[in-house]
Parts: structure tokens; C-alpha cells; sequence
């Protein structure tokens, strides 16, 4: 394969190209072995951290088939408009699953929630898959739930109402 | 990783087995790395993004529709991830300043070390001169070759769920890179 160098590239990618390519030697091929000579090289300079592919494989303590899963269906972060000039905006989280939502405010200091439609329940806050003492809250009778304890890394919740149990999608806080 | 053993492994994983579990953590682990080392998140925040991917996995695992596209939800959650940090970040900045969020590692692997101690080895110089030259190539060339040179290597699927870049045009530019990476290399090693 020589000559094919007309790619159809649009210019977004890399607007800095040179054209730096020297002599048409059999492109493919000499593609193939740099390619794995990086392979070979981010292998030894950055490979995978152990204590992360560790905690991969423990994730499967995580797999819960009889919990209903609560979407995220908002994250301000993502969905809202940020307001100029305000800082320190709490993230205001909602999850669904099926007839129900949860919405939650994250903030420095700590968790605000309302459970819709309003209902007790016994909330965990869970932080991965072997959470030494998970923090426990109580939604009332109006749904409501407060934390003081603040959040941050990957979080979810774990929600009892009734018969069912629910956890909210993982996400990083 | 083959697809359909992607899905079969998926599918036994969703049974309770927990070796198919582990074993598509070790095949997929790279890429989920790889595309958190391509948004250049600083460590703290590149530990997170891996954890909670793997964490959503699980519990998405029963709910996943194309089992044998494993990977590319797996990379595609991670870019998102990645893409909702750096949101994050340059929401809590005054300015858009890239500096903050170009924080390589500064911590080296104990293979790293192995290589300093090892000074005239000829090889951990070649993959020093090498790493170097990535290094330096363009944003996006560098993101490209960083998710591409995953173990096993990823599919061209995969690398758009992980980049957002359309699947043909995937081909095309990892030659370019790679010519480029290339010339930089002849170009060194002629000076």
C-alpha cells in the first residue's frame, strides 16, 4: 500500500500537522510496530496501579440484582445553567426509578435529600464495595433526609422503603 | 478482547461467576486506565473516575443490553466521568486554565525506578526517548495514541466510545500520529 495518503481528514483533529513524512517505506507495517513498541512502553511506564485493579475485582460485591436501580436522570453539573459569579454552588442530583425519585444536594458539608413520592425509608451511603461502617440516614415521613457528613470520591445510596430496595447509580461526587 | 468473549464473560459474570468477573477486569482494565490517562485528570481524581466506572459496571452488568460491547460502555462511562471532572474543575477556576488540569504524575512506578537504576540499559533508553517524544506530540494525537496502545489492543469502537471521534476517521488519524511520532523520533535520533 503506498500512495493513499488522501484520508479525507477535515483539519479538526490536529490543525498543527506538518507534512513531515519522509519517504513512502511500507507505512502500514512500520505503523503496526511503533504502535506496539508504545504498547510495550506504557506497560512499563504506566501501567494499571495493583491497588485499583484490586478494588475492580471487589467491585463485584457491587452486583445486586435484586436492588431496583435508581437512575440519574439530572446532575447540575452536567444539565444546569451555571449562575455568574456564584461560587460554592451545591450539586443537585435527581435519580428515578420507576414511579420514584430521589433528589439529593451535595455539598461540603454534607447530604440533603427528598424522597418523592414522600415515604420513610433507611438510607445507606455507601463509598465502594466493602464500606467498613456505611453511614446510615432516615427519611421521615415527608421523605426528607439530611447527612452531615460530607461526601467525596465515588458514592451511593442505598435506599429501604417498604419491601423494596433501591440504589442510586454510582457516581463521583 | 474478542467481542463475543466479552459477552460470554459478561454473561457468566451476570450468572455470579465471579472468575469471569475478574477476568474481564484484567482484559478491560487497561482501556477504562487508558481513557482516564488520555483526559490528563490529575491522580486523585483519574483513581475516582477508574473506581466509579467499575463500580457503575457492576451494577449495570445484569442491564446491559449489547453484552458483547462491554467495552465500549466502559469506555464511553469513562469519558464521560472524565468529561463531568473537567467540567467540574473549570467551573471552580476563574480562568480556563489548562495548566490545572494537565497534571501528569509525578510519582514513579516501581518499573520506573527499575529504569533509573538501570541508566545505560539501551532498551529503557529507547522506551524513555520514545515516551518522551509521545509526550510531547499534539493534545490530540497524544489522547488518540494513549487510548490505542491499551493491552489488548482496543477496537475502533472502543476508541470512539472513549474519544467521542467518529469510527472511520479513527484509522486515518492513528496513521498520521504515528507517522508524525515517527518523524519526531528519526529527527532525534539524526540530531
Amino acid at each position: 500500500m503506498s500512495g493513499v495518503r488522501d484520508d479525507g481528514f477535515d483539519g479538526r483533529f490536529d490543525d498543527r500537522f506538518e507534512d513531515d513524512e519522509e519517504s513512502a517505506v511500507d507505512e502500514e507495517f512500520d505503523a503496526d510496530i511503533l504502535e506496539e513498541e508504545l504498547r510495550q512502553a506504557v506497560a512499563v511506564l504506566d501501567p494499571v496501579p495493583d491497588e485499583l485493579r484490586q478494588i475492580a475485582i471487589e467491585a463485584f460485591a457491587l452486583h445486586d440484582m435484586d436492588a431496583k436501580l435508581a437512575e440519574l436522570t439530572f446532575d447540575s453539573l452536567v444539565d444546569a445553567i451555571p449562575v455568574r459569579g456564584a461560587v460554592d454552588v451545591p450539586r443537585m442530583l435527581t435519580f428515578t426509578a420507576g414511579d420514584l425519585t430521589v433528589d439529593v444536594e451535595v455539598t461540603p458539608h454534607g447530604l440533603l435529600g427528598q424522597i418523592l413520592p414522600p415515604q420513610p425509608a433507611g438510607i445507606e451511603v455507601l463509598g465502594g464495595p466493602h464500606p467498613a461502617a456505611p453511614t446510615t440516614l432516615t427519611a421521615d415521613g415527608m421523605g426528607r433526609f439530611a447527612g452531615d457528613a460530607g461526601v467525596s470520591g465515588p458514592f451511593a445510596l442505598r435506599l429501604r422503603t417498604g419491601g423494596d430496595v433501591i440504589v442510586t447509580e454510582w457516581l463521583r461526587a | 478482547m474478542e467481542r463475543a468473549d466479552v459477552g460470554a464473560l459478561v454473561r457468566a459474570a451476570v450468572d455470579g461467576d465471579a472468575a469471569a468477573w475478574k477476568a474481564l477486569v484484567e482484559g478491560l482494565s487497561p482501556l477504562v486506565w487508558s481513557v482516564v490517562r488520555a483526559h490528563r485528570l490529575s491522580d486523585a481524581d483519574g483513581h475516582e473516575v477508574y473506581q466509579t466506572v467499575w463500580f457503575r459496571f457492576a451494577q449495570h452488568l445484569g442491564r446491559i443490553r449489547e453484552p458483547d460491547k462491554a467495552g465500549s460502555w466502559l469506555a464511553s462511562t469513562a469519558r464521560h466521568e472524565c468529561l463531568k471532572v473537567i467540567k467540574g474543575l473549570t467551573r471552580l477556576m476563574p480562568t480556563d486554565d489548562q495548566q490545572l488540569l494537565d497534571r501528569p504524575s509525578e510519582d514513579l512506578t516501581p518499573e520506573q525506578s527499575l529504569l533509573d537504576s538501570e541508566e545505560a540499559d539501551a532498551q529503557a533508553e529507547r522506551i524513555r526517548r520514545l515516551w518522551q517524544e509521545f509526550e510531547e506530540l499534539g493534545e490530540r494525537c497524544r489522547q488518540l495514541l494513549r487510548v490505542l496502545m491499551a493491552t489488548p489492543p482496543p477496537s475502533y469502537q472502543e476508541v470512539s466510545s472513549a474519544l467521542g471521534i467518529a469510527v472511520g476517521s479513527i484509522g486515518p488519524l492513528r496513521q498520521r500520529c504515528l507517522r508524525r511520532l515517527r518523524a519526531r523520533l528519526d529527527a532525534r535520533g539524526a540530531a
